[in-house]
């Protein structure tokens, strides 16, 4: 599995791991992210079970697992949290699991025994270091009724969750885990936005909202990261995109 | 339809080599539960053999007062029946729990043997490989705990099974009872014989399940002693016994 570093400035790091090499062709391929500050880190949508032995041996090449402090599951997919068994068994017992309060309890299916903390629709904030805050931004019906983001004011970066997912094939893999061409990117995730996004409100107030934030890298839960101008050119795009595919399939 | 296809994981051969017997033991467990489940019919069928064994009884009057104490005798064997089958059924309920976390057990376990493979190398440090191991031992443990439990629900199932196998002698020695009885009975003899044939085809019915889920239950627990054994000494070889 790759890990590359998106930030660093003294203590405060993120790092993307994805594009697992070894990884069964039918599972999805997802990116999973560290942030850690202070000696704390905190792991994003730490991923499907199947991923769970690759992903425990990338990071434990960074850092010790009790180092963890706290999971952020975005939704309640399958390919954001039904490793949490597993990442309960070798994280620290008080180890915080933040979650939308709407999925506490279907989450629990994959992990009965897990305490949740969690999160209100508005979202809140939490203080990884001393300096360094985190924002859980709201995300709703993007495309989970209960989703959110996580943006670092510092690192000036949104981890955006499955807004601006892309499905890349691997032969398509260019070794970088950056978009480098937009226009010939939308191709790998015009299909994903048009049929998993459901709500156009909800995609407006999206777009209204992360256009007032800074944002130097905008980090996907699946495909490559928009960095610099690319992050303004997806919030444009899917500011005009039609979604809700699906309904088409209805009353037919 | 759309398929997906799945390719070959990695080997995960410690969890493999538990995860075949653990699949044998489960699939026993649920031939000798597979094998009760008629156990409530049956039950039915001579409680209601024996009223209409206690009627035909009345009729005969005087000739009929021996075979009138056989069938109160036949009604406590039918009430022992459904008190066995009431904790069979709970027996059942807490083996099915069981099977649960050791498939969930046995899942983990691999995905941990896998992550162990990853981590055996030079970019990891000892408290890399340590945190892998420790979870794969923690895993392994519950499994074996879970697996006493299960051999304890074996067990008792065997017990039960037991309790089934008196419940037929008994009616058997009755139904021998009654044939006697209705050699004597005069015009009754034919009813009675119906009775006491129809109990000798139950008690046969019985003793079938009885041989299938005993052959099951014998199987199982051979199996749940032979797989903790294998599950103590992996703990034993993965140096954290005691
Ligand atoms: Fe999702
Ligand atoms: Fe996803």
């Amino acid at each position: 599995m790759k890990c590359v570093t998106l930030f660093r400035q003294d203590d405060h790091s993120w790092q993307a791991f994805g594009q697992d090499r070894d990884k069964p062709d039918n599972v999805i391929d997802t990116n999973q992210y560290m942030i850690r500050a202070g000696g704390s880190a905190i792991l994003l949508d730490p991923g499907g079970m199947e991923v769970f032995p690759a992903m425990l041996a990338a990071l434990t090449r960074e850092i010790p697992v009790d180092e963890i402090k706290a999971l952020f599951l975005s939704h309640q997919d399958p390919d954001i949290g039904s490793s949490l068994p597993l990442w309960r068994r070798v994280c620290r017992p008080d180890v915080k699991i933040y979650l939308s309060w709407l999925w506490a309890g279907f989450t629990a299916h994959f992990d009965r025994d897990a305490t949740f903390t969690t999160i209100p629709d508005e979202g809140m904030e939490i203080s990884l270091s001393h300096d360094v805050r985190l924002r859980f931004i709201p995300a709703h019906y993007l495309h989970s009724s209960g989703n959110f983001n996580v943006y670092d004011p510092k690192a000036r970066i949104l981890f955006s969750g499955d807004m601006g997912a892309a499905l890349v094939p691997a032969d398509r893999a260019n070794g970088t885990m950056f978009v480098s061409d937009f226009a010939g990117h939308i191709q790998y995730m015009d299909g994903f936005h048009r049929r998993w996004l459901g709500s156009t409100r909800a995609r407006d107030a999206w777009v209204a909202q992360v256009s007032k934030l800074d944002i130097d890298m905008l980090a996907p839960q699946h495909g490559l990261i928009f960095k610099g101008d690319d992050v303004k050119r997806f919030i444009d795009w899917i500011a005009g995109l039609e979604i809700g595919s699906g309904v088409a399939s209805m009353n037919r | 339809m759309n398929q997906v296809s799945t390719p070959v994981r990695e080997r995960t051969p410690r969890t493999d080599r538990i995860e075949a017997r653990a699949n044998g033991l489960l699939s026993d467990c649920r031939r000798a539960f597979h094998a009760f489940g008629e156990l409530d019919e049956l039950a039915e069928n001579l409680r209601i053999l024996s009223l209409n064994a206690e009627l035909a009884a009345g009729r005969a009057g005087d000739k009929g007062r021996a075979v009138r104490a056989l069938t109160q005798y036949t009604r406590e064997l039918v009430n022992r029946l459904a008190q066995i089958q009431g904790e069979m059924n709970s027996l059942r309920g807490r083996t099915f729990a069981l099977s649960s976390t050791i498939l969930r057990g046995l899942s983990q376990m691999s995905l941990f043997e896998r992550a162990c493979g990853l981590i055996d190398d030079h970019d990891h440090d000892a408290r890399a490989k340590s945190a892998a191991d420790h979870a794969f031992h923690d895993i392994m443990r519950m499994l074996v705990d879970t697996l006493s439990d299960m051999a304890n629900c074996v067990g008792e199932l065997a017990r039960r099974a037991h309790g089934v196998e008196e419940v037929v002698s008994q009616s058997d020695s009755i139904a021998t009872n009654i044939a006697i009885e209705a050699a004597a009975a005069g015009v009754h003899e034919k009813e009675f014989r119906t009775v006491s044939d129809t109990m000798r085809h139950y008690v046969d019915d019985l003793r079938k399940m009885i041989d299938e889920a005993s052959d099951a239950v014998r199987r199982a627990s051979e199996k749940g002693e032979s797989l903790r054994r294998l599950g103590m000494d992996s703990l034993g070889e993965l140096g954290f016994n005691g």
